[in-house]
């Protein structure tokens, strides 16, 4: 009987432990491999290390010992004479140049910072370039427009090294030979275009640049040449569908910000449609609940692929993608009262339905799908809705794309009789679904290119005229509707390169002047001036100019019967796989081909870096005795792929399969990295006619030809164990009570003396895990500010990403209304488990949860609707630092201020530091990854070198790396408060992941600034420390996420 | 001048000192025992055997003088490598007295200090930002373009001054720009670096700080070819962190640092006591 008191006692701390560390009412996991592991993988992925450290090798026997002893005095004696020569080494003469006419404004060691547009995706997005020197090292976006606000996607980020690209063209080509003569080139084009047999084209992008526009006009004016619009991702079924519905073929704006209720069919409108910058900013708006206010958007994700928008829904519903006509036909038979015939597990459909009409004018209904009778009963539901005028603006359109399928599939049918083919910076040789007939039409015709690079549609042109980068080159945009976008150099031109328009308007007979200040300069001035009657410097400065837009009619004219009947006839069951095609977040569509920073950004859904991919359901996958890592060849409609991995997706649609477009590209390198060759080209795939593009592909089928791909992935390795670093809980919840989970306080006793950090600053960040979508732009602003270099594929596999930042995603099931299954850990189960003898673990409740399903047999059901949950990790400073106490040379200190400090020239890479970090932040710089031929990426050239950030070390080996918290914001923030004679103000100081987020969701400041930001985060119920109990005391929070759902039911 | 303990000068001043000291001990105790045998010898005395004679050199005779000679050629070792290790510690990179030819013989003693010339009229940015900033040509050339100095070289301009001209392309003669002329800037040698691992800012010490050029960088107003007049080290820098004070009641920055110090009647405090010695003020 004792015995059993002391267990009942052991049982109940144990249990108040659980409860305390599994507060959070859902079990999270990183991937299936945690999941459903075997004890084996299970050690694996625990292991600090991915390799198995040779052991034998370092311990020995005895036996070679005696070898042993003689290698030891080689290498000993080899290393101190080659330390002795080391250090007879001469220091190295080093000069200094200053400028013979130094402008005014430049002073060496400040940042100036210019608007300008960053141009690599979509034209005109405007941006503020942070200057060093008279070039830009940093892109952040232009506070002001509203196409920004303040922020820049993680691809916007990574843009600026298109700039230092060695792949550019530096100079002009002309039948394979380089010529540094302008006038040659324009001799040879206009020898081309006079002894044209045939009609003149000029292929381009959407114009948004009404100064490249009128060149375009003069050229097509000169040489009777046509414009042909290309572009590789197609809004046409929106566009379509509003020229139907309000005569108007425009892609409208959509305001997230007034919205209450969100539906989107498959439109990754946090990721990539249309302009998920702003989209993220609006929508983050609403989804913050305070206590002031505790309402929040509701968000309803309906799609087949797990996108970055998924899973940040509320509400996610998988279906197959070829079924979404027919279920938006439901839902607005739903809403009409006449009852809709397709729905969703739970009524969720009818459910929406009732919340839509509830929200009426503050609701938003959107789709991701290119077909347009699907975008038409999307206006319809819109229309019903009250939302033109409110959430959707049709004045302020997008300006985004006007490419015309019926048009371009013209002129690839007659390409091949061209007389002269002008290529402006289309690629379609690559991206068009039937580039390669493209591509053998075009061998015969003379090709004029701009591209800035040799890539697969310049590949045989017979001259390349390349152009400026963006940041070279003075233009004007107009991106949305009314919206002007200027664009400046902020840096002299790198490479022998003249602007399109001056190229064009030369061909086209005008005399266009050619020196430092570019012709185009004036054009622009001349435009702001006269057409927009503006002060052309102003808005030099501002970076853009909203003008007033006028008025669309929002009168809802299009036929929903005659779209829903398209709908019906057109929807074919599968025979094969469905195929949607999607861009990553990272990548896009493909325009930056090599560049390494948008491979290296992990997934923020898979986090698989460097690949693209097949992924596909679990439950399809065990249907067909495929596992991950089996590589595959995919074809269907005339398409084919020869080999692909496989990758198993939690929340995917049965039945559908997902390939990310933009890989697979050669572009024209001699650079020797990964990303020379890198994944396949899903384009093929792509359903184009002359009515449209679909990005859904039909009848596809899959057959394995191999196995044992690796996939580079961040997230494979560390357990989370139960632990409790994870906050979720529902609306209702907080409203109840808006400390709902942080209930528990831990009592913290340190063996340490405590440090008064009450004087002075005290550092410290807050992030909102509700307002955080997962975008990643965080993660490569970090990269550019602090010189983090770039590894390649071997070694991301092995798990030596350097990501200062990385942002975890976590997965957890998603309990719909009729399921019975519990998977939470609690009291109660905890006596039920121990009466059977073990304890409740995640296996035995996964072995429950299947044992549910209908069938009885394992279907994998519960894998079709999963949440997620985005965590962005980075030091966490904390002022009991487990790694400042082991380091034995001391590199790793902490500051009076709060910062943990890592002081790279001591470090002598033990790593002991980062074995003892409980969050696994500290990186270890294992190769010199700059100036090395083996990491073959921006570090190991001079131009791509321009980009480093001059006030923070670049990192040789052997040294340790973490988030510093941008300490060289900091001490320049003081000090210019100290120049300035003034005290710090809060913003003054910021880390370049909270400039860089969209939604603001991370804040930094000095918490003893009673005035700012993070002082008030601390009183916020919400915030919660990670891993609290252990003790570090860490200096970053995080808010609880809030779902707007109905509580789980509980068993 | 300013020096670490380990100034090398001194140490090897004082090491050279101690050899010849003990050497010239040792040859006096030779000298003086072999005049005391002497004497001894002629006065017919017993000569009793020394201390010396008695206890040491017996066993110093029984040692074997191979390994004697090794021993003593491995202390002499041992010394030169703790030497060369000090040195590698704390001599590497060092350039203190550092007095490259410049490619223009710029002349310091004329300008900042028979002039008198502010040091910042030409390091404009040294209270602005980070570099104190090696001035443009433009600046030269704000005096230079009439100050031809034919007076000293026979109606000839100087020949240092051609220079100047040359790389701006500015014809003394017609006292005009030729626009059509090459131009490059002057590739001056820097003298005073710091490594990579180091960030210095020098509008924090000079306009913050208030530290006087001439306290980091010495007299250049009496050097004909600038050198580098402190040695840069770490343990320097710290060293005049650890006593100069800063302003803390003429910057509003410093207000609650102010106060405190007001409230518990505390003068000075010195830029480590304010947290000037954590590792990321300089090591970032």
């Amino acid at each position: 009987m004792v015995a059993w008191n002391v267990q009942n006692v052991i049982i109940n701390l144990i249990s108040t432990f659980f409860i305390s560390m599994s507060n959070s009412e859902n079990k999270y996991w990183r991937g299936i491999e945690e999941l459903e592991a075997n004890p084996a993988t299970l050690e694996n992925i625990s292991n600090e290390f991915s390799d198995k450290l040779p052991m034998e090798e370092i311990l020995g026997d005895t036996e070679e010992l005696s070898s042993n002893r003689r290698d030891f005095l080689k290498f000993f004696g080899f290393s101190v004479s080659a330390v002795a020569l080391a250090a007879c080494n001469k220091t190295p003469v080093k000069y200094a140049m200053p400028y013979i006419n130094k402008p005014e404004e430049v002073t060496p060691g400040h940042a100036l910072y210019y608007a300008t547009t960053c141009g690599v995706y979509n034209e005109g997005f405007p941006v503020m370039a942070k200057v060093r020197e008279g070039r830009p090292i940093k892109l952040d976006g232009n506070p002001d427009s509203a196409l920004s606000q303040g922020s820049v996607n993680a691809a916007g980020q990574a843009s600026i090294l298109s700039l230092y690209d060695i792949n550019r063209l530096p100079h002009p080509v002309v039948d394979g030979s380089e010529v540094e003569d302008w006038s040659e080139v324009d001799k040879k084009v206009n020898g081309i275009l006079a002894g044209a047999s045939g009609d003149v084209y000029v292929v381009s992008r959407t114009v948004t640049s009404p100064i490249l526009q009128a060149s375009i006009q003069k050229f097509m004016e000169a040489h009777n040449a046509k414009h042909v619009v290309y572009d590789p991702i197609s809004y046409s079924g929106i566009r379509g569908a509003n020229k139907e519905s309000f005569g108007a073929d425009v892609i409208p704006s959509y305001n997230f910000d007034k919205a209450d209720v969100i539906v989107s069919f498959g439109a990754d409108f946090l990721g990539t449609w249309i302009s998920p910058t702003r989209f993220t900013a609006d929508y983050s708006k609403n989804r913050v609940p305070t206590p002031e206010n505790p309402e929040m958007s509701k968000h309803y994700q309906i799609e087949s692929l797990l996108s970055l928008t998924g899973t940040n829904a509320d509400y996610r519903y998988s279906i197959p993608a070829s079924k979404q006509g027919k279920y938006l036909v439901s839902l607005y038979n739903m809403l009409s009262g006449a009852g809709g015939d397709l729905e969703l597990p739970g009524n969720a459909l009818k459910q929406i339905a009732t919340e839509l009409l509830a929200a009426k004018g503050k609701a938003l209904v959107v789709s991701g799908s290119n077909d347009k009778s699907e975008q038409v009963i999307v206006n319809a539901i819109n229309d019903l809705l009250g939302s033109y005028g409110s959430t959707i603006n049709l004045s302020a359109s997008m300006n985004l794309s006007n490419y015309d399928e019926a048009a371009f599939e013209s002129f690839v049918n007659n390409a091949g009789k061209a007389g002269a083919i002008v290529l402006l910076d289309a690629n379609p040789v690559y991206s068009y679904h039937n580039g390669a007939a493209l591509a053998e039409a075009m061998k015969n015709v003379p090709v004029i290119t701009t591209a800035m690079v040799v890539d697969e549609s310049s590949n045989g042109a017979v001259v390349h005229a390349p152009n400026n980068h963006t940041l070279e080159s003075w233009d004007v945009y107009q991106p949305m509707n009314g919206h002007y976008v200027t664009s400046q150099p902020v840096i002299s031109k790198v490479f022998n390169t003249r602007s399109t328009a001056e190229s064009l308007r030369t061909w086209a007979g005008e005399k266009v002047a050619m020196g430092e200040d570019q012709a185009s300069h004036q054009w622009v001035v001349d435009f702001l001036s006269n057409d927009l009657g503006q002060d052309a410097n102003k808005v030099f400065h501002d970076g853009f100019v909203q003008k007033s837009t006028g008025g669309v009619s929002s009168s809802f004219a299009g036929s929903v019967s005659s779209a829903s009947s398209r709908i019906a006839s057109n929807y074919k069951e599968s025979s094969g796989f469905d195929l949607a095609l999607y861009q990553k977040v990272g990548v896009l569509d493909g325009s930056s081909a090599l560049n390494p920073w948008c491979h290296e950004l992990p997934d923020p859904v898979t986090k698989v870096t460097y690949d693209n991919y097949v992924s596909i359901s679990r439950h399809d996958a065990e249907t067909n005795g495929w596992e991950q890592g089996d590589i595959v060849k995919v074809s269907g409609n005339g398409a084919e792929i020869d080999t692909l991995p496989l990758l198993i997706q939690p929340g995917q649609a049965r039945g559908v399969i997902g390939i990310a477009l933009g890989y697979g590209r050669s572009v024209q390198t001699n650079a020797d990295n990964d990303l020379v060759d890198l994944g396949k080209n899903a384009y093929p795939f792509v359903q184009s006619s002359s009515t449209g593009t679909s990005y859904l592909a039909q009848n596809v089928t899959i057959e394995k030809v191999d196995s044992g791909y690796e996939f580079a992935q961040t997230q494979t390795h560390h357990m989370i164990e139960g632990r409790d670093y994870l906050r979720e809980a529902t609306i209702d919840e907080y409203k109840k009570d808006n400390a709902v989970r942080n209930e528990h306080k831990f009592e913290t006793v340190s063996l340490w003396s405590d440090y008064d950090y009450s004087k002075g600053h005290h550092w410290a960040m807050a992030i909102d895990m509700n307002a955080c979508t997962g975008c990643g732009s965080c993660v490569v602003s970090c990269h550019i500010e602090n010189n983090v270099p770039v590894v390649g594929r071997k070694e991301v596999r092995r798990r030596r990403d350097m990501h200062w930042m990385r942002i975890d995603r976590y997965y957890s099931f998603q309990a719909d209304a009729d399921e019975t299954a519990s998977v939470r850990v609690g009291p109660s189960n905890v006596d039920q488990e121990f009466k059977k003898g073990q304890w409740s673990t995640m296996e035995n409740e996964l072995a429950g949860l299947d044992k549910n399903s209908a069938s009885g047999d394992n279907d994998y059901g519960h894998y079709d609707n999963v949440k997620v949950v985005h965590q962005p990790v980075m030091c966490q400073h904390c002022d009991h630092a487990p790694c400042e106490t082991v380091c034995p040379v001391l590199a790793t200190t902490h500051s009076s201020e709060g910062l943990n400090q890592m002081t790279y020239n001591r470090c002598i890479g033990t790593k002991y530091c980062g074995n003892n970090c409980p969050y696994k932040v500290r990186r270890f710089n294992w190769f010199r990854y700059n100036k090395n031929s083996k990491f073959d990426y921006h570090f190991n050239n001079e131009l791509g070198r321009m980009v480093l950030n001059p006030d923070v070390t670049v990192r040789s080996r052997g040294v340790m790396e973490k988030c510093s918290f941008c300490v060289q914001n900091i001490q320049m923030a003081k000090l210019n408060a100290k120049i300035e004679n003034r005290k710090l103000e809060d913003g003054d100081a910021q880390t370049a992941c909270a400039k860089a987020c969209p939604s603001n969701a991370i804040v930094f400041g000095d918490r003893n600034d009673p005035n700012s930001r993070i002082a008030k985060m601390y009183k916020n119920d919400r915030s919660y420390k990670m891993l609290e109990e252990v003790g570090t005391d860490p200096s970053v929070l995080y808010l609880t996420k809030i779902r707007n759902r109905k509580e789980e039911v509980q068993s | 001048m300013s020096g670490s303990f380990y100034s090398n000068s001194t140490f090897v001043a004082i090491v050279i000192l101690a050899i010849v000291l003990l050497l010239i001990a040792a040859l006096m105790v030779y000298v003086l025992r072999h005049i005391t045998s002497i004497l001894k010898d002629k006065s017919g005395a017993e000569v009793e055997p020394s201390f010396f004679e008695r206890n040491i050199k017996p066993k110093m005779d029984s040692w074997n003088p191979t390994i004697v000679t090794l021993m003593v050629i491995g202390g002499l070792v041992l010394m030169l490598g703790v030497y060369g290790f000090n040195y590698g510690a704390t001599e590497i990179g060092v350039q203190q007295g550092y007095s490259p030819d410049q490619p223009i013989n710029f002349p310091h003693t004329k300008h900042a200090g028979a002039m008198g010339i502010d040091c910042q009229y030409c390091h404009t940015t040294a209270g602005k930002s980070k570099h104190a900033s090696i001035p443009s040509a433009n600046t030269c050339m704000n005096c230079h373009k009439g100050a031809q100095l034919r007076d000293n070289y026979g109606g000839k301009v100087s020949p240092e001054l051609m220079k100047l001209y040359e790389s701006v392309g500015f014809d003394p003669e017609t006292s005009t720009y030729d626009p059509d002329a090459e131009t490059y800037p002057i590739k001056w040698v820097r003298i005073h670096n710091l490594p990579d691992l180091a960030y210095f800012n020098h509008s924090q010490h000079v306009t913050v700080g208030n530290v006087e050029c001439q306290t980091c960088h010495g007299p250049i107003e009496e050097m004909e070819k600038v050198e580098q007049f402190s040695t840069l080290q770490m343990g320097w820098c710290v060293n005049c962190h650890r006593q100069r004070g800063i302003d803390v009641k003429n910057n509003k920055y410093y207000e609650d640092v102010h106060k405190e110090m007001k409230a518990n009647k505390e003068h000075y405090v010195t830029v480590a006591q304010n947290g000037g010695l954590e590792c990321s003020k300089c090591h970032y």
